[in-house]
């Protein structure tokens, strides 16, 4: 393979492995390294595998810029989506992506959950509480069938905003928690 | 499983942390580079080598320079050059000098601090031998 035949198969690998970018970042991407090959080459007089080698392969490359647009998009979005999605990123590159992904997950359902038991209440008001026995918590959430006697729901129609405001903060906060999580774990990405 | 708990034993191992320590510097140093004028990818590569032991895989720093530019501090244009093909020079926008002064502030604060807790164990490592 001649040299060019090098640097265009790199090129080319690298321009594949871009693919969710647009085409105007991925040309600029594609201009920079190719101006880094020819000027590497030329200051050093190593070989071109040499320079190469020393970029690391093109899909590696490609990944570190990808995983970079995956995580910033995600860190000004409140898609949950979008946020699960970078966050599943993040958990196949050590054990705090991990975590975070499974407190993301947790504070989801835990938010999601107590926001739809809050809509439920007005259908099934009889089966959506919290109920006690004596002073002892029995259960709370939307059952069916719901607690028997002696346990009585404690709430009555006050469930509704304290589901809905309890619920939707915590929605707030894994939403706040995830951002904060991938914009610190920017930092940690690079490859040495 | 197997693979998590290798990373979790990898966090007691010097080196290991020695890497997330310069990851961690590493976006400090390229800001460092720029702050007398503009530079482009290659020459920061060359003199994070030269002005600092920071070596690494020549690959990582342009998706790092992509990111500090999507935050806004750092700008860059395309200049053509006697090489026969343009170079995209990066330069720091005025929110990047900014972030860079207080990052060297905080850094020589903290490494100061921390030089001054670890003088007795340096000291004591060259009596013993």
């Amino acid at each position: 393979m001649t040299t060019e035949m090098q640097i265009d198969s790199y090129l080319t690998t690298l321009r594949t492995h871009l693919g969710p970018l647009t085409i105007g970042e991925r040309e600029e991407i594609v201009r920079e390294i190719a101006a880094h090959v020819r000027d590497s080459a030329e200051e050093s007089g190593a070989s071109v595998e040499t320079v190469l080698a020393r970029l690391g392969p093109a899909d590696e490359l490609a990944a570190q810029y990808r995983d970079g647009l995956l995580i910033r998009q995600a860190s000004r979005s409140i898609s949950p989506l979008k946020l699960l999605r970078a966050t599943l990123r993040l958990a196949t590159k050590g054990v705090s992506g991990v975590v975070v992904f499974f407190l993301a997950i947790f504070g989801y359902l835990m938010g999601g959950g107590l926001v739809l038991t809050g809509l439920i209440k007005p259908i099934f008001p009889a089966n959506t509480g919290v109920w006690f026995n004596d002073e002892r918590f029995v259960s709370s959430g939307t059952l069916f069938p719901a607690p028997a006697p002696p346990a009585h729901e404690v709430l009555g129609m006050w469930y509704i905003p304290l589901a809905l405001t309890v619920g939707s903060l915590a929605l707030l906060f894994t939403t706040w928690a995830i951002r904060t999580s991938l914009r610190i774990s920017q930092r940690w990405q690079a490859r040495l | 499983m197997a693979k998590l708990r290798a990373q979790l034993a990898g966090g007691d191992q010097p080196d290991h942390w020695e890497a997330q320590l310069r990851k961690g510097a590493l976006e400090m140093a390229a800001l460092a580079c720029l702050w007398q004028g503009r530079l482009y990818g290659l020459e920061i590569i060359r003199f994070l080598e030269t002005h600092s032991s920071l070596v690494l895989a020549e690959g990582t720093i342009y998706p790092i320079l992509t990111r500090l530019k999507a935050e806004g501090l750092l700008t860059s244009e395309w200049v053509e050059a006697e090489a026969g093909h343009p170079r995209k020079y990066y330069s720091l926008t005025e929110a990047g000098r900014q972030r860079l002064r207080l990052m060297a502030e905080a850094w020589t604060s903290f490494s100061g601090g921390l030089s001054r807790l670890l003088e007795p164990v340096l000291a004591q490592k060259e009596n013993y031998q």
